[in-house]
């Protein structure tokens, strides 16, 4: 059995403790923000926040994280109020979508440490983060928008 | 009476171009096969004028989309030609995604095609409704039908304050015939055309509550991870499926035969478990021994097959003029390579199916239902009627999704288990099991007279086929693939010919974003540079020059389906622009370069400058880009702005990373680590210009990305004087900060 909260809520798992965390949320929990890209931490689709910082679900094993908090798309807040999901609206990023989970969990957890970043230091930390669609440009803006940078 | 986008004729199209200037209306009919009712999935509207709107006496306002959404914001733009013309309130009305049936035409979402041959379509049916709104109005009130008006969900009447809601209407409205002419708004009357428009889903794409073919869980659902013939066409020898079987969680382990063209699925062999882990898990002990297959290509060898080509005389297509006899001062050639290519959408390719007694029930994220739904009726020996193909949300299609393979997996799976069934690709399957990109070398020879002027053009393309998808064997090019770029060489030179050839290949050739207009607007973009610089000429204006006074030119057989034309003077105009945005002819320090191309495809106009900085370990860096763009009417400027933006990032995927590469026939890249996409920082200032000039809307998705590899390659030479002419960068001496 593995506890683990999930969005503040605490579980009680009996699942095969080498299940991805990605497969977790989506599978067991039903949780399906969290996106499958790579399978192999080389897109950033599925990234998640363990105790606050941004991991790559697909990656870290439902073992290594007992006891641990974890926060995904469905929990970064309730009504979708977060700066940056309303910068990533205002800024209109999406296309088809799917990556966006992942870029704007990744974003979050990045300007919680470092809230006024430079355009340099945003493209380091979103660096593992793939979108075919091509949003880069608008992402790097709402980035800047929601760290208050840009008024 | 059939009058659809894509059979109007050309005489008709013009009749109603007329109109406009004359009327301020644009009288119509609404296309029979339009009529039936749409049948609501939830509950029944009162008032279904035809298959895309339904309007319950709640004041709920269904608009059906039959176009699959993938980024392109088909569910957004085709909602705003309905709501246009039914002056429906934007923010009351609820869009419904539609099963696949011929019922709502054609479904297929490719070709750059969702508003371009639904423009017409779907402000008739929101004219229709509107109309019978009116007309139910003016009933109620005993008034006449010229003195009341539509507006905003609401119908007023002009001589009183007395309005009625469209809810209050239905029922009324309901028991009316359809008008037998329909009266469309003037341009100049639009309140939603035109305007920017959030997409109707990017609250559920930030959120996490936006559902891809990837999230369907439906009730006693199993999943499935498939091995495939790594080869086209193997066969399975045997597989350890007892030792699969033993572990926990695994269900079944089954083999499945190749479906033959054009559904094209591999033999493979299907974990089937309780999750999608443990189906990818237990695979990775599966072991199964192949034979044969009938691919054994090579890339190397298979380019240098190509080449040979093109040295030879090839199937003419193109005959202007006679090239043999023209004496021409100077010979210029160049040669170009361009590999395959693979899609890569952020979401592998997935399906969910339940195949039961005689019937068969599909959820996938599929560019084309109609096609889908043929195929699991024919594989399954039953009436499509009891086939019913829900369309999700799709994570990215590029072309990949059109193929029904991945769903048609899903259905012989669930035939076989007899259980509802998912099957999610890895990405290493999308990788290695793709419906590639065509490769393409080409030979480009000019004849150039004594002032530098273009007298002859020679244009030779060898690639494999993409009807080797729909036929096997089949070899010749066709003629859709020449149209695009070659076969639509718009520039004024008196001798062109193009050459092409059969090529054999068992390697699988599907559509992917701007199909050959890739290789062939690489080719000459860069190829024109070549002369310029060879006749000290500035590029930009030897293409304004080589188009001359304005046009409008003939298409080939093939790209005549609809109301277009080829409009040199449109070309003209976007190079005019891109050039101006870009100070073209401004000078430059040193190791910075622009380069420029321009290119129509999907009947829409681009033009492109791209600025690069090229440092002394010849790292390239991608600053900005310029883009012009003509597509007619502008129905959603956030979305065209963002589909080229996001097309330019397609194309420098491809021009600095994208090569998939064959040995023996099997695919040699498996992830995003061998199969590199742009990432954020490769991606340059993107400025988009959007020439709306109240033209016919023509084609968004695709256009941007042609231009892209001859901008950057003529940019490259700009700044450094190397040329380039193989994709992608990443394979040449240049590189850059990855």
């Amino acid at each position: 059995m593995i506890s683990l909260t999930v969005n503040g809520k605490q579980k009680n798992l009996d699942t095969d403790k080498d299940m991805p965390l990605l497969w977790v949320l989506r599978d067991v929990l039903g949780l399906k923000g969290t996106k499958f890209g790579c399978g192999q931490g080389l897109c950033g689709s599925c990234t998640v926040h363990l105790d606050g910082k941004a991991v790559r679900s697909c990656q870290t094993p439902l073992a290594s994280v007992e006891g641990r908090t974890v926060t995904t798309i469905e929990g970064l807040s309730t009504d979708g109020s977060h700066p940056c999901q309303v910068a990533w609206r205002g800024e209109k990023v999406p296309q088809c979508g799917y990556c966006q989970p992942g870029q704007i969990m990744n974003a979050a957890a990045f300007l919680a440490e470092t809230p006024s970043p430079s355009e340099p230091q945003i493209e380091k930390a979103m660096a593992g983060n793939l979108c075919r669609c091509g949003t880069y440009g608008r992402i790097k803006k709402a980035i800047r928008v929601a760290s208050g940078s840009v008024k | 009476m059939n009058l659809t986008t894509q059979k109007i004729s050309r005489k008709k199209f013009l009749e109603g171009s007329a109109a406009i200037t004359a009327a301020g209306l644009f009288l119509a009919c609404l296309p029979e096969e339009l009529l039936a009712a749409f049948t609501d999935p939830e509950t029944l509207s009162q008032f279904n004028p035809n298959v895309y709107i339904g309007i319950s006496s709640d004041n709920v306002i269904r608009l059906v989309i039959h176009r699959s959404e993938m980024g392109n914001g088909a569910r957004t733009s085709m909602a705003m030609l309905l709501a246009e013309e039914l002056e429906a309130p934007w923010e009351k009305i609820k869009i419904i995604q539609a099963v696949g049936d011929a019922k709502y035409n054609d479904q297929n979402t490719d070709g750059s095609t969702s508003v371009r041959k639904n423009w017409d379509s779907l402000r008739r049916a929101g004219a229709a409704a509107r109309m019978m709104l009116e007309a139910a109005a003016a009933a109620r009130w005993g008034v006449n039908e010229k003195t009341v008006f539509a507006r905003n969900g609401e119908v007023h009447h002009r001589g009183s304050s007395k309005k009625l809601s469209y809810g209050a209407l239905a029922i009324a409205a309901s028991k009316l015939k359809t008008p037998k002419k329909l009266s469309l708004k003037s341009p100049q009357d639009y309140t939603i055309i035109g305007t920017p428009r959030d997409l109707v889903d990017v609250n559920a794409m930030v959120t996490g509550s936006a559902r891809y073919g990837i999230d369907v869980e439906e009730p006693g659902m199993l999943h499935a991870s498939l091995e495939r013939s790594p080869r086209v066409d193997a066969e399975i020898v045997s597989f350890n499926g007892p030792e699969v079987e033993r572990i926990p969680g695994v269900v079944a382990v089954v083999s499945l035969p190749a479906q033959s063209q054009d559904v094209n699925t591999s033999a493979a062999v299907a974990v089937v478990a309780d999750s999608t882990w443990t189906a990818m898990k237990a695979r990775k002990i599966l072991k199964v021994r192949w034979s044969g297959g009938r691919s054994s290509e090579s890339t190397d060898a298979k380019k240098t097959e190509l080449q040979a080509l093109v040295q030879k005389k090839g199937k003419i297509s193109r005959n202007d003029g006679d090239i043999g006899a023209a004496m021409p001062e100077k010979r210029i050639n160049a040669e170009y390579f361009t590999p395959y290519l693979v899609h890569a959408p952020m979401e592998p390719p997935n399906a969910f199916a339940n195949v039961t007694e005689g019937k068969c029930h599909v959820i996938a994220p599929t560019q084309q239902p109609q096609r889908l739904r043929k195929a699991a009726a024919k594989f399954l020996g039953i009436n499509k009627k009891h086939v019913t193909i829900e369309v999700s949300l799709l994570g990215g299609g590029f072309g990949r999704k059109s193929q029904p393979d991945f769903a048609m997996e899903a259905v012989a799976l669930s035939q076989r288990i007899k259980k509802p069934v998912k099957i999610t690709w890895t990405r290493e399957d999308e990788v290695r099991h793709g419906t590639y990109h065509t490769q393409c070398m080409q030979r480009l020879d000019a004849g150039l007279n004594k002032k530098g002027n273009i007298e002859t053009w020679r244009h030779r393309t060898a690639f494999p086929t993409l009807l080797t998808i729909f036929a096997p064997g089949a070899v010749s090019p066709a003629e859709f693939e020449l149209a695009q770029g070659i076969n639509t060489l718009p520039y004024r030179i008196p001798n062109i010919r193009t050459e092409s050839y059969p090529v054999k290949s068992d390697v699988r050739i599907g559509w992917l974003r701007s199909v050959l207009h890739i290789p062939h607007s690489f080719a000459i973009n860069c190829f024109l540079d070549e002369i310029a610089v060879s006749t000290k000429r500035d590029p930009v204006q030897m293409r304004l020059d080589l188009l001359g006074k304005p046009r409008i030119l003939e298409l080939s057989e093939a790209e005549k389906t609809g109301p277009y034309k080829q409009d040199t003077g449109r070309l003209a105009r976007v190079i005019k622009r891109a050039a101006k945005a870009a100070s073209w002819g401004k000078s430059l320090p040193k190791g910075k370069g622009l380069g420029f191309a321009s290119h129509y495809s999907f009947f829409s106009y681009v033009a492109m400058a791209i600025e690069v900085a090229v440092n002394d370990e010849n790292e390239v860096t991608v600053d900005r880009v310029h883009c012009a763009v003509d597509c007619g009417t502008v129905v959603n400027p956030d979305t065209v702005t963002a589909q080229i933006e996001g097309a330019v990032s397609f194309g420098l995927s491809l021009a600095l990373f994208g090569e998939i590469t064959l040995k023996d026939g099997v695919v040699q890249q498996s992830n995003f680590d061998d199969y590199v996409i742009a990432r954020m920082k490769d991606a340059p200032e993107i400025i988009v210009d959007l020439v709306d000039n109240g033209d016919i809307p023509t084609g968004v998705g695709e256009p941007g990305t042609p231009p892209v590899a001859p901008a950057l390659y003529n940019a490259i030479y700009a700044a450094t004087g190397t040329r380039l002419r193989s994709l992608p960068l990443a394979s040449t001496d240049f590189g850059g900060q990855w």
